[in-house]
């Protein structure tokens, strides 16, 4: 799975560790979900559509799916 | 963001706690382990009751130190619980295998006196290296 939580992050100049902190997450979990190394479970998910006002599925999205 | 820091004290205070009440928990099971390893040879000359006492307080400290490890797993983000699940199942895997080919060396007459608790040294070097390995691997630059 993909997704545009850097340029979220970037637009409202937060760090890894601003969002990690506002998540109550690790930076290093920040990180991986950017990477697109790991898949946030669903409340995460949820909590980071909530963070930015936006819904879940104008942030992350399939492979295939354009951005 | 400054609310926000409150948050990411919460975890690092989480787990913190958790990892003390861990560490403590561990050191209270080894210390009553040594009890009911040397007690009754050392100090009470093998009486049975003491040594029951010394038995059930080691259980008892065992259970203790179980629910503290599931607490502290608990307390952790979901990346490092998913981590440390992970490698405890790859762990509850090659501690199944050391274990039965370990246990068919004396059988085979490769080994003549096989001791069950050196297979906790591959539980715990097992752990250590999947926890390293696929916490590396997720979180890579």
């Amino acid at each position: 799975m993909r997704n545009k939580l850097k340029v979220l992050r970037a637009e409202r100049d937060w760090t890894q560790a601003d969002l990690a902190a506002a998540l109550d997450v690790t930076r290093q979990t920040v990180n991986a979900i950017e990477k697109g190394k790991y898949d946030p479970s669903l409340p995460l998910a949820f909590k980071i559509g909530r963070l930015f006002e936006m819904p879940i599925e104008q942030i992350f999205f399939s492979g295939a799916e354009e951005a | 963001m400054s609310g926000n820091r409150q948050s990411s004290t919460n975890l690092n205070t989480r787990i913190n706690q958790s990892s003390r009440s861990l560490f403590l928990c561990t050191t209270a099971w080894v210390v009553t382990t040594a009890v009911l390893g040397f007690g009754p040879k050392l100090w009470w000359d093998f009486d049975i009751t003491l040594t029951l006492i010394a038995l059930v307080l080691n259980l008892i400290a065992g259970i203790i130190m179980l629910m503290a490890n599931f607490r502290h797993l608990m307390s952790m983000d979901e990346l490092q619980k998913q981590t440390h699940l992970e490698a405890m199942a790859i762990t509850l895997g090659v501690t199944f295998i050391a274990t039965v080919t370990y246990g068919s060396l004396e059988s085979v007459g490769i080994l003549e006196d096989t001791q069950p608790t050196n297979i906790l040294f591959v539980t715990g070097v097992s752990y250590i290296v999947a926890v390293i390995v696929l916490w590396r691997r997720r979180t890579s630059e």
